[in-house]
C-alpha cells in the first residue's frame, strides 16, 4: 500500500460499502453511505429503512455491504435499530456502532414516529438522514422534505410547502448530537460521523445526497451541486451539541440561488425563457431566511 | 462450509461483486497536458516537475536533477531570467503567480552548494563535435552532447568561459563565483574547454570542419554598435558591450563624475547600474517612452530605485568634445509619431529644444551585432546568422544557436537554442530522420478546477536596501530561506498533471477508483466505474478527462 496522500490525512477509505452496487452514475446516496460507514469502522451494524439505498445495495447473492446489514421496513429503521441496541445490552456485548438510516421519505414521513421514540427513549443509536429530497425509490414523488419549487411526479407544477427542518425538531428532542453534512465535503460528514459514534445516546445526522435522476442534473455535477446548495444558503451545514448551535459553516461567497436552480431539471419550470419568475424571489427569500437564521 | 452467525444469509467475505462497467458509455483516462509554464519557457524547463518534486517531496536534490534534465544553468538563470514562465502561470488568474524563478535559483544554489554532478546518459561514443563559444547555447549544446556520449571542445575566444554571462552580466545580478561554479560543474561531464582561440582568427573554421563531426556556432552577438554620431571617436565613449567587459574582466574604468547611458535595452540598464555602482550619476537617454523600452521591467524598476536618471523621449545629436576628451552631449527633445516598422512608436525631433547634458563619460548601449571575423555563413537580414529549423546553417554539418541566430535576447532563449541544437546534431550525426515529439496541448485555467486551492501569499524575494547596493558590486538578493521556497512549490497548481489529491479516490460513488499496488498511483477499475464522469469534473488539475468508450 502506498503511503497515504497528505491530502487525505484522517480520512477514511476501507470500502466497506463496496462497489457492485447498483446505483445510478453519480448517486449522492450511494456516495454517502461509503463515507459514513468508511467512517463508523468495521464494528457496526447497518439498520436500513426501505428505499433506494437498500434496494439498489443488497440484492443476493452480491450485496454491497460488508458490514452486518439488517433491512427493515420502509417506517421502522429506527425502532429496529433501538431492538438491536438493547439486545446488546441485554446480551451483556459490545460496544457496538448501531446505525440506523433511511432516505428522507423514510426519515420525515413514514418513519418519523419511530424516529421520534427512539430519541425520546435515548437508545444509542446513530440516525443517518439521506436528503434528496423526495421518494426517488419509486419514482420521484413528493416528500415532506421536498423544497419549495421543485417539480416532482405528484407535484408538476412545483411544490407549494416548504422543506420540514428536521435537524431542529430533533434538536428539540433534546438529544446530545445533531449535525448536518453534505457529500462535496468527505472530511466534514466523516469527521462528524466519528464525533457522533463517540458520543453516548440518540444522536442525528443530516446528509444532503443528490439524486442525479430526481433531481435532473448530470451525474457529473453531484458535488457541485451540493457546493451550490451550501454557498447559495439553502442548505445549512451545522452541529448541535447539546441544544446549541455550534461550527456553523460560513458561506465564503455568498451565490444567488438561480446558480443553484439552474443547473437541475427540477427547478426548469421556474425559468421562462431564462427569465426568473416570482418563485425564485420566494426560494431566494428562504436563503435569506437561513442565512439570518444560522449567520452563515 | 463455515457455519454462519445467526441472521446472516451469506457470508460477506466471499461476495463476488456484480460487475456494473457495462453500464458504462464514457470512460474516465488520464491525460497529462503541458502545464503554460513549461510551454512559455524559452529553455523548456520541466517547471511543473522540479516544483512538485520540491512540493511533495522536499528533495532540493531530486528537484536539482529535474530541473537540469533540460538547464545546465539553473542558479544563473534563477538569477538573471525575465522568467516568461510566470507571464504563464495559471495561477495568475486564481491569485498571482508561483515564483519559479525564485525557486529556480534557490535549487540551482543547492546543487552548487552541495556539489550535485551531473548524470550521464550514454558513457562514450567516437564521434567528436566542437562548439564554438562557451556562452549560454555553446554550453547548453556542449552539455546536452556530453550527457550523450560525444567528445565535446569548446573553443572559446576570451579569457574565461561564459560569454556574455561572464563580461556582459555585471556581477551585482550574477556573481562570477556562481558562473564559474555552475561552468565547472557543466565541463566535468568531460568537455575540453579550450579559451583565448578565436575560431576564424587563430585556427581556421575549415580546420574545424575536417576535424570534426559537427560543429555548433554559438559565437552570440560580441561586437557593441554605436550610432553615427559626431564624437564617438573620444577617449571617453564606449560601446555598452565594451563597458560591461572592461568592467567584468575586473579592470577598473575612470567613468568621472557624469555617466550619460543611450539606449533602452538590457544593456543600458546594466551599463547605467554599473557606472552607478563606480560612483557617478547616470542618466539613460531614449528617444521613446518607458512603455517602449526592450528592458526587463525588473530591471528597469531596479535602475530607477537605485536612482540612475531616465530622460525619456531625448534624442543625442551630437557628443560635444574637449581636447579628445567628452565634456557633454548635444541632445534634441522628441515626439512620438505613428508606429514605424517596430511596432513602436516613432520618435521624430521637436525644431529648436536643443539642450546640452554634462558627461564626462558616455556609454552607447544602442545594439550589438554579431562578430562574424573568420566565419563565412550565409546571413539574415544581413546581420544574423541563417539556420533553418533543425538550426543548420548554409553549410553542411556546421550548426548555429544563440543570439547569433535570434537577435539580442535571453540566457534562457540561448539554452533552449543550444538543447535544440544537440538533438539535430545527435540526429545528423546518426542520419536519422529528423524527430521530434510532439508535446501534448498546453492546459489554461478555464480547464482546472480551482475550488480545491487555497489563496495564499506569494514568496516576495526581498533586495538589499539602496544604499547598501550602492557601494559594491556584491548581488543585491541575498540567499533566500529553503523552506519558504519549498512553502512557495506547494502553490503549484501541477495543472495536467496528477498531485494525489485524492478526490477521484473519495468521491466516486462506486469504489471505481483504486490505488495501484505497483505504481502507488490512482487507477481505474474499469469492471466497476459506471462513466458518471464525477471524477473528471472534481478533478483539480484536468489530468482526468472523459472520452468515449471504445
Amino acid at each position: 500500500m502506498m503511503e497515504q496522500s497528505k491530502y487525505l490525512e484522517g480520512v477514511e477509505k476501507k470500502d466497506l460499502f463496496a462497489h457492485g452496487h447498483r446505483a445510478c452514475g453519480g448517486c449522492g446516496q450511494a456516495l454517502a453511505a461509503r463515507l459514513v460507514h468508511d467512517a463508523a469502522g468495521e464494528n457496526t451494524i447497518a439498520c436500513v429503512a426501505t428505499g433506494c439505498l437498500e434496494v439498489f445495495s443488497s440484492p443476493y447473492p452480491d450485496p454491497a455491504w460488508r458490514i452486518p446489514f439488517l433491512h427493515s421496513l420502509f417506517e421502522n429503521p429506527a425502532a429496529v435499530a433501538s431492538g438491536v441496541e438493547a439486545a446488546y445490552k441485554a446480551l451483556g456485548k459490545g460496544p457496538v456502532n448501531i446505525i440506523a438510516q433511511g432516505g428522507d421519505g423514510s426519515t420525515a414521513d413514514i418513519g418519523f414516529q419511530c424516529i421520534s421514540g427512539m430519541f425520546e427513549r435515548g437508545h444509542n443509536v446513530l440516525y443517518v438522514c439521506y436528503d434528496n429530497e423526495a421518494y426517488m425509490n419509486t419514482g420521484v414523488q413528493r416528500s415532506s422534505f421536498t423544497p419549495y419549487g421543485a417539480r416532482t411526479t405528484t407535484t408538476p407544477t412545483g411544490n407549494k410547502t416548504r422543506k420540514k427542518n428536521l435537524p431542529m425538531i430533533a434538536a428539540d428532542h433534546g438529544i446530545p448530537y445533531v449535525a448536518t453534512a453534505t457529500v462535496d465535503d468527505f472530511r466534514d460528514v466523516q469527521k462528524k460521523v466519528k464525533k457522533a459514534l463517540a458520543i453516548e445516546g440518540p444522536k442525528y445526522i443530516h446528509i444532503l445526497a443528490p439524486c442525479p435522476l430526481g433531481w435532473g442534473h448530470p451525474g457529473e455535477l453531484t458535488v457541485e451541486v451540493c457546493r451550490l446548495a451550501k454557498d447559495t444558503g439553502l442548505f445549512p451545514v451545522f452541529e448541535i451539541v447539546n441544544g446549541k448551535v455550534t461550527n456553523v459553516r460560513r458561506i465564503p461567497v455568498k451565490l444567488p440561488v438561480e446558480e443553484y436552480l439552474k443547473v437541475q431539471g427540477r427547478f426548469k419550470h421556474l425559468f421562462k425563457k431564462g427569465v426568473p419568475t416570482e418563485e425564485v424571489a420566494v426560494i431566494q427569500e428562504i436563503a435569506n431566511q437561513n442565512i439570518e437564521r444560522f449567520n452563515l | 462450509m463455515n457455519k454462519l452467525p445467526l441472521g446472516l444469509a451469506l457470508d460477506l467475505r466471499n461476495v463476488v461483486p456484480y460487475k456494473t462497467g457495462s453500464w458504462r458509455t464514457l470512460l474516465p483516462v488520464n491525460i497529462m497536458q503541458t502545464p503554460p509554464c513549461s510551454n512559455a519557457c524559452p529553455a523548456g524547463n520541466d517547471i511543473r516537475g522540479f516544483l512538485r518534486t520540491l512540493a511533495e517531496k522536499k528533495d532540493y536534490e531530486a528537484a536539482w536533477h529535474v530541473l537540469t534534465r533540460t538547464n545546465p544553468l539553473p542558479a544563473t538563470c534563477g538569477r538573471v531570467c525575465p522568467h516568461p514562465c510566470e507571464e504563464g502561470c495559471n495561477r495568475r488568474d486564481f491569485d498571482t503567480a508561483v515564483a519559479i524563478n525564485t525557486a529556480e535559483r534557490a535549487v540551482g544554489d543547492y546543487g552548487l552548494e552541495e556539489n550535485l554532478e551531473h548524470k550521464k546518459l550514454i558513457a562514450s561514443r567516437k564521434e567528436r563535435v566542437a562548439v564554438i563559444g562557451s556562452g549560454p547555447a555553446g554550453l547548453s549544446c556542449a552539455f546536452h552532447l556530453a550527457k550523450r556520449g560525444f567528445h565535446v571542445k569548446i573553443y572559446e575566444a576570451y579569457g574565461e568561459p561564459g560569454g556574455m554571462m561572464r563580461y556582459g552580466i555585471p556581477s551585482y545580478r550574477l556573481p562570477n563565483y556562481i558562473l564559474r561554479q555552475e561552468l565547472d560543474n557543466v565541463l566535468k561531464l568531460g568537455i575540453e574547454l579550450e579559451c583565448n582561440v578565436k575560431v576564424g582568427v587563430n585556427i581556421p573554421m575549415d580546420q574545424l570542419v575536417q576535424t570534426y563531426d559537427a560543429v555548433f556556432v554559438g559565437i552570440g552577438a560580441q561586437k557593441g554598435l554605436s550610432i553615427d554620431i559626431t564624437g564617438d571617436d573620444a577617449k571617453n565613449v564606449f560601446t555598452g558591450v565594451d563597458f560591461l567587459r572592461e568592467v567584468n574582466s575586473g579592470k577598473y574604468v575612470d567613468v568621472g563624475k557624469d555617466v550619460v547611458v543611450i539606449g533602452g535595452g538590457n544593456t543600458a540598464m546594466d551599463c547605467a547600474r554599473v557606472a552607478k555602482r563606480l560612483g557617478a550619476n547616470v542618466s539613460v537617454v531614449y528617444r521613446r517612452t518607458r512603455i517602449e523600452m526592450p528592458a526587463i521591467t525588473a530591471e528597469i524598476d531596479e535602475a530607477m530605485e537605485e536612482r540612475v536618471m531616465f530622460r525619456y523621449h531625448t534624442n543625442p545629436v551630437k557628443i560635444i568634445t574637449d581636447d579628445d576628451k567628452v565634456v557633454g552631449i548635444l541632445s534634441v527633445q522628441m515626439e512620438l509619431k505613428e508606429p514605424d516598422a517596430s511596432g513602436r512608436a516613432r520618435p521624430v525631433p521637436i525644431p529648436g529644444s536643443e539642450s546640452v547634458i554634462p558627461a564626462d563619460t558616455v556609454i552607447l548601449a544602442t545594439g550589438q551585432a554579431v562578430d562574424y571575423d573568420g566565419i563565412e555563413v550565409q546571413k539574415r537580414d544581413g546581420k544574423w546568422v541563417a539556420a533553418n529549423e533543425n538550426l543548420m546553417t548554409s553549410i553542411d554539418g556546421i550548426f548555429a544557436g544563440g543570439d547569433a541566430v535570434l537577435g539580442l535576447e535571453t540566457v534562457s532563449a540561448a539554452v533552449g537554442q543550444g538543447t535544440r541544437a544537440a538533438s539535430a546534431i545527435e540526429d545528423y550525426i546518426e542520419g536519422n530522420v529528423e524527430s521530434r515529439l510532439a508535446r501534448p496541448p498546453v492546459i489554461y485555467s478555464r480547464d482546472l478546477n480551482t475550488y480545491y486551492y487555497q489563496k495564499k501569499k506569494r514568496f516576495e524575494k526581498e533586495a538589499l536596501p539602496i544604499h547598501m547596493r550602492l557601494k559594491h558590486f556584491k548581488e543585491i538578493y541575498p540567499p533566500f530561506d529553503l523552506e519558504a521556497i519549498i512553502d512557495e512549490a506547494e502553490r503549484c497548481f501541477s495543472c495536467g498533471l496528477c498531485f494525489n489529491c485524492g478526490n477521484c479516490f473519495m468521491y466516486c460513488p462506486d469504489n471505481a477508483v483504486k490505488i495501484s499496488p505497483k505504481t502507488g498511483l490512482y487507477e481505474f477499475d474499469l469492471d466497476f466505474c459506471k462513466g458518471c464522469g464525477l471524477c473528471a469534473k472534481e478533478c483539480p488539475c484536468h489530468y482526468i478527462q472523459m472520452s468515449l468508450e471504445r
